[in-house]
C-alpha cells in the first residue's frame, strides 16, 4: 500500500488560499457580467422571422461565436455560471464560447424567459415577402414598435409553445405572441430572480442569448427609453461586458456605445459598423 | 404618413386587445413540472414500473490516441472520438430515444461527448448538471505518462495491478504537481477530503455512488429519463453496483467508447435483462453488434 502523505499544514493554507479567492470576489465591489447575443442562423441567413422557432447556427454563425470565446479568454474574463435559452442557436453559441475559454464545466441554467422574442403569426414568413404583402410601414410597426406585437397563434400552430414538449412545464395564452415591453416583463423578472442573487454573490455571471431578449436586459440595465431601445442593434457574437456596482448599476465602460454603457470586445471600428448593417434587412 | 402609421398601430392594437384582455397574461405561467412516466411492463403477470437509463463512455480523447494514463487530466476528444459521440446520439436518435436531463463530469471529453448527442438528439435545450464524482478514476502519479514506457519502466505486472486491481491504487500525485486538483480552479468548491491524491476503481466506486444514491437514483425513481456521459471507470462503478458483478469480473470489463448503453430499470432499480446484453451486463448496447463485440476486446491491448 502507498501512504498517502497529505501535509495538514500546506493542505490548510491551500484550502485558505481557495477560499479566500471565493471570498475575495464576494467583497469586490464590482462586478462583471457577459452579454453575447448568438451567432447567425440559418434562417437569418434565409432572411425569416424566427422567434422561437429552433433553427441551428449558420456556418458562419458557428465561427463567429467561436472567436467570442477567444475574445473572452484573452481578456482574462472567467464566468463562474452562465444562462441561456431554450435555443439551440443561443446553447451553441454559448457551448462554442465555453469551449474556447476553457470552462465547460461551469454550471448553466437554460430559461425559456431568455428566449426571443416570440413573433407570433409572423414566425416562418419572409422579411421581405412580409413587407410586400403588408407594406414596409406595418412590418416596420410590428419589428420596431416597442409594445405592439405581431398578430396572435393559436393552439393549432405548430409555433404555439405548447405544441412544443420543451415548454411542457408552463402554461402560455391560448392566442400567442410578444412584443418587445412582453419580452422585458419575462427577462426581467428572471434577471432579478435567478441572476441578481448569483451576482450579488460574487460570481461572474455569462448570458448567451438573443437579440431582442438582451435589448430587454440593457434596457433595464442602462435605462434606455422604449423608441431608442427599439431601434437599438445589438452584434452578433461579440461579447458585451459590464460592470456592475454592488446596487447591480453599470460602471460606464471606457470605449462603452451610447446608449450602452456596457463594452464590446474586438475590433471597435468593425463592430460600429456591424451595428448599423442589421437596420438593413427591411428596406 | 405619421397618422397613418399611427392608424395602423391602433388597429393593430384593437386585433389583439381582446387576446390581451381574455387572458390573465402572456407571460408563461408554471405549471407543475411535467415529469415523463415511466413505462409500466405488461410483461410480468403483474404491471411493474420500467425506468429507462442511457450511459454513454466518452469517445476516444486526445490521450487515449497517445495511449497515455489521463484520469482527471482535461485533454479533449479527438476528432475520432467527436464522431463516435455524434454517431451515439444518431442511434439514440433514429431508435427514438428521448430525456428530461442529462449528467455528465467536470471534464471536457465526457461534456463534448453529451453535448454531440444531445445535438444530434435534438435536445439541447435539458438540463446539464456537471459533477466531479462522475470524473474518471484518478491516476496519481501516473497521469500523463505513456502507458507502454510505464510498462518498460516498472514491469508489465506492475501496471497490470495499478490498471486492473479493484482496491490498489497508484503511487500518489505530488501536492506540488498540476494534477493534484487542489490546483485546480475547477475544484475550488469541493471539500479538501474529498480532493484525490490517487484512486482506485474501488475508491472511484465510493465517491461516485454517493451521487448515484444522493441524486441519480431518487430522479430516476421520480421519472426522469437520464442520460449520463461518463468514463471507463465510473460507469463501470455504475454498472457494478447495477448489475452486481463481482470485483474480480469488473475490472476486467471493457465499455466501448461512445456506444449508448441502455438499461430497463425495474421499480427497486434493479435491471431488467435484455436479451441482446452481452455478460456479465444485463442493459444494451445500440448500434453493430458484432463490431461492438469487437471493440470490447480491444482496450485489453492497450498494454501488452
Amino acid at each position: 500500500m502507498f501512504a498517502l502523505s497529505r501535509s495538514t499544514v500546506s493542505l490548510a493554507s491551500r484550502a485558505a488560499l481557495r477560499r479566500s479567492f471565493v471570498v475575495s470576489q464576494q467583497a469586490a465591489d464590482k462586478h462583471t457580467l457577459v452579454l453575447v447575443r448568438h451567432g447567425e442562423s440559418t434562417w437569418n441567413l434565409e432572411n425569416k422571422f424566427t422567434g422561437w422557432y429552433d433553427c441551428p447556427l449558420s456556418p458562419k454563425g458557428h465561427e463567429e461565436v467561436k472567436e467570442a470565446g477567444q475574445l473572452l479568454k484573452k481578456e482574462g474574463i472567467k464566468p463562474d455560471i452562465a444562462h441561456t435559452s431554450l435555443l439551440q442557436r443561443a446553447i451553441r453559441t454559448l457551448w462554442h464560447v465555453l469551449e474556447q475559454s476553457e470552462l465547460m464545466w461551469i454550471p448553466v441554467q437554460k430559461a425559456w424567459q431568455l428566449n426571443e422574442r416570440h413573433y407570433g403569426a409572423l414566425q416562418g414568413l419572409d422579411k421581405q415577402e412580409t413587407v410586400d404583402k403588408f407594406g414596409k410601414d406595418q412590418v416596420l410597426v410590428w419589428r420596431r414598435s416597442y409594445d405592439v406585437p405581431p398578430p396572435t397563434v393559436d393552439r393549432s400552430s405548430p409555433h404555439h409553445p405548447d405544441n412544443d414538449p420543451r415548454y411542457a412545464g408552463f402554461e402560455f395564452a391560448d392566442e400567442f405572441t410578444e412584443s418587445l415591453a412582453t419580452t422585458l416583463d419575462r427577462v426581467v423578472p428572471y434577471w432579478n430572480e435567478s441572476i441578481v442573487p448569483q451576482i450579488k454573490d460574487g460570481k461572474t455571471v455569462m448570458i448567451a442569448a438573443h437579440g431582442n431578449s438582451l435589448r430587454a436586459l440593457v434596457k433595464h440595465l442602462d435605462g434606455i427609453d422604449e423608441s431608442t431601445i427599439s431601434e437599438l442593434n445589438i452584434p452578433t457574437g461579440t461579447p458585451l461586458i459590464y460592470e456592475l456596482d454592488d446596487n447591480l448599476k453599470p460602471i460606464p465602460q471606457e470605449g462603452a456605445i451610447a446608449p450602452l454603457q456596457g463594452r464590446y470586445l474586438g475590433d471597435q471600428d468593425a463592430i460600429r459598423a456591424r451595428i448599423e448593417g442589421v437596420k438593413n434587412q427591411t428596406k | 404618413m405619421k397618422f397613418a402609421i399611427s392608424l395602423l398601430k391602433i388597429a393593430a392594437l384593437a386585433t389583439t386587445v381582446s387576446a390581451f384582455t381574455s387572458q390573465n397574461s402572456f407571460l408563461g405561467r408554471a405549471v407543475r413540472p411535467a415529469v415523463s412516466t415511466p413505462a409500466r411492463s405488461s410483461s410480468n403477470s403483474e404491471l411493474c414500473m420500467k425506468y429507462t437509463l442511457v450511459l454513454v463512455r466518452h469517445g476516444e480523447s486526445t490521450w487515449n490516441n497517445e495511449n497515455k494514463f489521463t484520469g482527471w487530466y482535461d485533454c479533449p476528444l479527438s476528432e475520432k472520438g467527436e464522431g463516435e459521440a455524434r454517431e451515439g446520439g444518431r442511434l439514440l436518435k433514429e431508435q427514438g430515444f428521448t430525456f428530461d436531463k442529462a449528467y455528465t463530469s467536470t471534464l471536457k471529453r465526457a461534456i463534448k461527448t453529451l453535448w454531440l448527442c444531445l445535438e444530434e438528439l435534438d435536445l439541447m435545450y435539458i438540463p446539464i448538471i456537471n459533477n466531479w464524482r462522475l470524473n474518471e478514476r484518478h491516476y496519481g502519479g501516473l497521469q500523463g505518462l505513456n502507458k507502454q514506457e510505464t510498462v518498460d519502466k516498472h514491469g508489465k505486472d506492475q501496471v497490470l495491478i495499478w490498471r486492473r486491481s479493484y482496491d490498489i491504487p497508484p503511487p500518489p500525485c505530488e501536492e506540488s504537481s498540476v494534477h493534484y486538483p487542489g490546483n485546480d480552479p475547477m475544484y475550488r468548491l469541493v471539500a479538501n477530503e474529498d480532493l484525490p491524491f490517487t484512486e482506485s476503481l474501488k475508491m472511484t466506486e465510493e465517491r461516485f455512488l454517493v451521487e448515484w444514491s444522493a441524486i441519480l437514483a431518487p430522479e430516476i425513481l421520480h421519472g426522469e429519463k437520464l442520460l449520463i456521459a461518463a468514463h471507463g471507470n465510473t460507469l463501470r462503478a455504475l454498472v457494478k453496483h447495477l448489475d452486481d458483478i463481482s470485483a474480480d469480473e469488473i475490472c476486467e470489463l471493457n465499455i466501448p467508447t461512445g456506444v449508448p448503453l441502455v438499461y430497463e430499470l425495474d421499480e427497486n432499480l434493479k435491471p431488467i435483462p435484455h436479451p441482446d446484453a452481452i455478460a456479465p451486463l444485463k442493459g444494451r448496447y445500440l448500434g453493430n453488434q458484432a463490431a461492438i463485440k469487437e471493440r470490447i476486446g480491444a482496450v485489453a491491448a492497450q498494454t501488452k
